[in-house]
């Protein structure tokens, strides 16, 4: 049933106006909604320079590269939103990826803004780690010429927090760089922060590079945590996401696995939003009402209705941070945790060590915005419409004696139902997507949930009849219990389209074995497929799969030739 | 006459199998499926390999998205049950790697491991082939496991027919090497002459074949229900011969009647050394005459039947070196086993242990675990689900002893339940109509509630469960027998003699727990107070009246009660 699309009586339109579009809204469909959404928005942008853009534009343009390390996507959203900005006011901007360029080049740079992320303990993006090394050489080339800034971006949840943005921007001013404006830190909350901080920089080098009038007060502000809808698939965000319904929700594991693996459909029909496969969907969570109900009582703060909706739909009550522990401190005038007291536990074994009243502002001061969740589509439109699923494992575990559950997963999983809704906004992942030549072999490595995405490659590359090999090796604990969509490899194993599947089940006989074993066994394989220009892809944990099957490919195929085959964009990883 | 018949689809398989290894080998490798192709299915058995599912979870598959939980049973050839230490060691150590943890000793004095998956199967072989042991014919249309009585304390007549088992396993063991080369990755030979089959031909036998060797009075292996029994003779303390028992078998299909279970027929005598060739030629009549359209009347039991006792004894004498003297006459006094200790006449030590429904697990399989590691004694399965750890020197009875209290081994048990037998059925068994391992220990404690106030309790009664007409645990030849029909229900079948000379007769069709020990409180009431002395529960339901006495297979569907009659 296609929804019906209703401007409310509130529009900024006259009611004749308001009728004429309702009668064209109701006989649409969600393509034409979000062609005509398009459309608006590019003519808005089209025209918008002229009202923006001062009077008496500058003469020469001042050039401007904004260069970003990027592995969720944020930098790179972050940095193409800079770029329209500092394209309104001005300046002659290009964007460069830190994968397509070099230290070498980014030194002839005048205006250098940099946009940085740290990924896991303190390690560059996977595509930036090649211009990282060169950076750190010692055979660096010098910056002298540059003026630079640096964003950084990180999660305070970890140790090495904005680890790579700082480095890089200590290396640049050693190496003889001019820092316009000091370095900012940004933590998951970053839109507003760095909205500010890029405002700042801009006018900054405007102002230093004496082409725009100081007293110019066009300035645009921008504002990155309401991003314009200048493309259907950007109009739902974390802070307006879609209300996708729930269709289907199963669950593949057995009942006697040891993990809970649920497969969601959601219908995005009236959404607009046209991802591709390797893109991810976003959920906005909720936090688990009993936890929720347990860090109230621990703040002294039981009663507070409003809060207590607040705390479950807008903030972490999960995370630690390093930041937080010190806050409590001073603001219950306790001594501070250490960090090794800090390992494995979570706010409320925080607020559980001091019983103190607090204000909900005090409260709410210490917490995070709550983050979005983010989940690799298995599935293609192509195949199923207007409709992504997804494949989500129930988190679990216990540590200190206390039960602690996934955000998200177990949200999902144990909350929602089918014919729920479940508030979602799409995240493109551009560097993860099938090869451009149909004919091109793919080699797809996912063992768990880490195998959603080769699902929807596999819908897409049925859909589109493209004749590439493919070849999936999957994994997990138990074969009995855990094999998720087992029946459907069976069938493309049949059809003829799912070349080779192999398998690794860890906990199937006395020896683990994992999908990293599974490659070794099959190395001459592999080597055989990569001669035939094969696309090796990895998704799925980042802490030790993604690490043991990296190193056992450099085993196969020597760490140079594996280099060769990312800088060809031919070993991509989806990890987390 | 138009009495051609096509074959049946088993045989086509067979045919084509090259000698049993159809495309078992690639099927191994393929990662997709837990399962093997579907002739490949009928192959495997051959190797002692079943493929099952696990019942259990059949209905959240579908859902899930995943194919059935394909299992696989492997069942090992163990000629009389008899297993050295480090052998059992090795099966202890598979069944926990490589299975689902437990050892399933069988009526037929084997050992089965369940739940193993596909990738498991050939390192669970290997496994157990280290210590030369193997599964090959221990399924299938050929001769399955040999039994034989065990009664190790009685040293010579056990050696004898310990000895007689082996010799008859090892010269009916197919001569295919696909056994060694899928499971062991032994090279076949290039260019070597196709090996061939002298006394199975290409296509085996028109359907499994079970041979025992009893020395009376014991009678737990059941020669009655055995395709092919020898039956002791001892004279003059030495064994004479052996008296001749063919066409007992215990299947039959719920509403065909042309389908039943058989007593066998003793048919001669013949010496010691005459009992290979007698088994050779029962078995190559058997391949000749046997009905290979119908797999429903294709065992011995139906064979004779068809063509007569005395045509088909004529057709054997005139195949055997010697003909068959007129037989000798044996006596039995019991099917089950006798509990706890005993001592032969050389001072070792033999102790007999209860194991319910033969299933290891748990505390039982880590105390079997210890004693064995003690690798002392010899490890034999009895036809009754139970061990026997034989051969004890007098200086290591205190530790097993010891061992035994520990793990709890030493349990005892009444009347009913040392006497009890169950099939495995669910969740495992594909035939399984109805539970039976996991149903009859409940059932067994519900009725010797009634047993204890008549006083019967220590009274030693048959009782055998299974969860389909097949019969694995030869429920026809017991004092009570129970058949599932469906989910919950069960035939009654009451009757049998308690030596296990004489079948059952169905005293009560489709009766759920609740009704099987209504029926059977009144009965137990009478018992207490009617019987004659020295009088078993099996004779005593003929003789007052309860079921009609079953003569020969042919008439087991016969003469049952007015209500039961169709």
């Amino acid at each position: 049933m296609a929804q019906t699309v209703l401007l409310p009586a509130g529009a900024p339109f006259g009611a004749d106006q308001i009728s004429a579009l309702n009668s064209v809204f109701s006989t649409s469909t969600a393509e034409q909604r979000a062609w005509l959404s398009g459309f608006l928005a590019g003519v808005q942008a089209a025209n918008a320079p002229q009202q923006a853009v001062p009077a008496a534009p500058p003469k020469a343009r001042a050039p401007l590269t904004i260069l970003f390390g990027t592995e969720s996507g944020n930098a790179e959203a972050l940095a193409a939103r800079t770029r329209k900005a500092a394209a309104k006011l001005g300046f002659a901007v290009k964007l460069v990826d830190m994968a397509d360029t070099t230290p070498e080049r980014m030194a002839e740079v005048p205006n250098l803004l940099l946009i940085a992320s740290t990924w896991g303990e303190g390690d560059p993006p996977q595509r930036a780690v090649d211009f990282f090394d060169l950076l750190m050489a010692d055979d660096a080339p010098r910056f002298h010429r540059t003026r630079f800034a640096v964003l950084a971006l990180g999660d305070r949840a970890y140790a090495q927090y904005c680890e790579i943005g700082r480095r890089i921007d200590e290396r640049l001013a050693a190496l003889g760089g001019t820092r316009i404006v000091d370095r900012i830190e940004c933590d998951l909350d970053f839109e507003a922060p760095a909205g500010t901080w890029i405002d700042a920089a801009l006018d900054q080098i405007s102002q230093e590079a004496g082409e725009t009038a100081a007293e110019d007060t066009s300035v645009i502000h921008v504002d990155f945590a309401r991003p314009v809808a200048d493309m259907a698939t950007e109009s739902w965000t974390r802070t307006r996401p879609f209300e996708a319904e729930i269709t289907e929700h199963v669950r593949l594991t057995g009942s006697r696995s040891l993990s809970d693996t649920r497969h969601i459909e959601l219908s995005l029909q009236g959404s607009g939003i046209a991802y591709e496969p390797g893109d991810a969907i976003g959920v906005v969570p909720r936090n688990d009402p009993a936890l929720v109900g347990a860090v109230l009582r621990a703040a002294g703060l039981d009663g507070d209705t409003a809060l207590r909706a607040a705390l479950r739909d807008r903030y972490d009550i999960t995370t630690l941070t390093a930041k937080q522990i010190e806050d409590h401190a001073i603001l219950t005038g306790t001594p501070r945790q250490t960090p090794e007291w800090a390992a494995g536990r979570q706010v409320i074994d925080l607020l559980e060590t001091a019983p103190h009243r607090f204000t909900a502002d005090q409260l709410t001061g210490l917490l995070r915005p709550l983050p979005p969740r983010y989940y690799s589509i298995a599935s293609s439109r192509k195949a199923v419409g207007e409709e992504a699923h997804l494949l989500v494992a129930g988190v679990r575990y216990e540590t200190h004696g206390r039960q602690r559950a996934g955000v998200a997963s177990i949200d999902i999983d144990e909350q929602r139902k089918t014919g729920d809704r479940l508030s979602v906004f799409l995240r493109p992942n551009p560097h993860f997507r099938l090869p451009a030549e149909p004919a091109r072999p793919v080699i797809m490595i996912g063992p768990g949930t880490g195998v959603a995405p080769f699902r929807g490659f596999l819908q897409e590359r049925e859909a589109t009849g493209a004749p590439g090999k493919n070849w999936l090796v999957f994994g997990h604990r138990n074969y009995l219990h855990d094999f998720l969509y087992q029946l459907e490899w069976q069938d493309w194993i049949k059809d003829g389209l799912l070349t080779r599947l192999d398998v690794a089940f860890s906990r199937d006989q006395p020896d683990k074995r994992y999908v990293q074993h599974a490659l070794w066994d099959a190395r001459r394989e592999l080597h055989a497929w990569v001669s035939d220009g094969a696309a090796i892809y990895v998704c799925g944990d980042a802490a030790a799969m993604a690490k043991d099957v990296h190193d056992t490919l450099i085993r196969i195929f020597d760490k140079p030739a594996l280099d060769q085959l990312r800088r060809d964009g031919r070993y991509l990883r989806d990890v987390y | 006459m138009s009495d051609i018949r096509p074959l049946s689809a088993n045989e086509r398989i067979k045919e084509n199998s090259r000698f049993l290894r159809g495309t078992i080998a690639e099927g191994l490798t393929v990662p997709q499926t837990g399962a093997l192709a579907d002739d490949d299915q009928q192959l495997t058995k051959f190797h002692g390999i079943y493929l099952q599912d696990d019942r259990d979870l059949r209905a959240e598959r579908g859902r899930q998205r995943m194919e059935k939980a394909f299992i696989f049973m492997a069942r090992l050839r163990v000629p009389s049950g008899i297993l050295t230490p480090a052998q059992y060691l090795a099966a202890d150590k598979m069944a926990r790697e490589r299975g689902n943890g437990t050892l399933r000793f069988t009526t037929r004095q084997t050992i089965q491991f369940h739940g193993i998956i596909k990738s498991n199967l050939r390192p669970l072989i290997q496994g157990l082939h280290t210590e030369m042991l193997d599964t090959i014919a221990a399924c299938g249309d050929v001769n399955r496991n040999v039994c034989a009585s065990v009664d190790p304390w009685r040293r010579a007549g056990h050696a004898a027919v310990t000895k007689l088992a082996g010799a008859i396993a090892t010269h009916l063991l197919p001569r295919s090497r696909a056994w060694h080369e899928i499971w062991i990755g032994e090279e076949r030979v290039s260019g070597g002459v196709e090996e061939d089959e002298p006394i199975y031909g290409r296509t085996y036998l028109p359907r499994k074949f079970k041979i025992g060797v009893a020395l009376p009075p014991h009678n737990d292996v059941d020669v009655f229900a055995q395709d092919l029994s020898f039956v002791a003779i001892e004279q003059r303390g030495k064994i004479a011969g052996y008296d001749v028992i063919v066409g007992g078998g215990m299947g039959m299909t719920h509403g065909e009647p042309e389908t039943y279970p058989r007593a066998g027929n003793v048919i001669g005598f013949c010496k010691p050394e005459d009992v290979i060739d007698v088994a050779e030629h029962v078995v190559t009549m058997q391949r000749d005459h046997g009905d290979r359209s119908n797999r429903k009347q294709a065992r011995l039991k139906y064979t004779i039947d068809r063509i007569g006792l005395d045509t088909f004894v004529a057709g054997l004498n005139e195949r055997l070196k010697t003909r068959l003297q007129p037989a000798k006459g044996f006596k039995f006094e019991s099917t089950g086993d006798r509990l706890g200790w005993a001592e032969d006449e050389t001072g070792l030590h033999h102790v007999t242990l209860f194991i319910e429904n033969g299933r290891v697990a748990g505390n039982a399989r880590d105390g079997l675990r210890e004693i064995a590691g003690l690798d002392t004694g010899r490890f034999i399965i009895t036809a009754n689900q139970n061990l026997v750890i034989a051969d004890i020197p007098a200086q290591a009875k205190t530790e097993v002893a010891a061992l035994l209290k520990q793990y709890g081994l030493d349990r005892q048990a009444g009347g009913l339940r040392r006497n009890a037998v169950a099939c495995v059925a669910l969740p495992t068994c594909g035939l399984a109509l109805a539970e039976s391992e996991r149903y009859l220990p409940s059932l067994i404690a519900r009725l010797e509630v009634e047993l204890e106030v008549l006083g019967l309790d220590e009274e030693d009664i048959t009782i055998r469960m299974t969860g389909c007409p097949n019969g694995c645990a030869r429920p026809y030849m017991s004092e009570i027998g129970l058949v599932g029909r469906s989910p919950g229900l069960y035939n009654l079948y009451l009757g049998g003699a308690h030596d296990g000379s004489r079948l059952s007769k169905l005293h009560a069709r489709d009766v759920d727990d609740e009704a099987i020990v209504a029926s059977l409180k009144p009965i137990f009431a009478a018992y207490a107070t009617d019987r004659k002395a020295g009088e078993s529960f099996g004779d005593f339901v003929i003789r007052a009246g309860f079921v009609a006495r079953t003569i020969a297979g042919l008439d087991f569907h016969e003469n049952l009660a007015p209500a039961l009659r169709n």
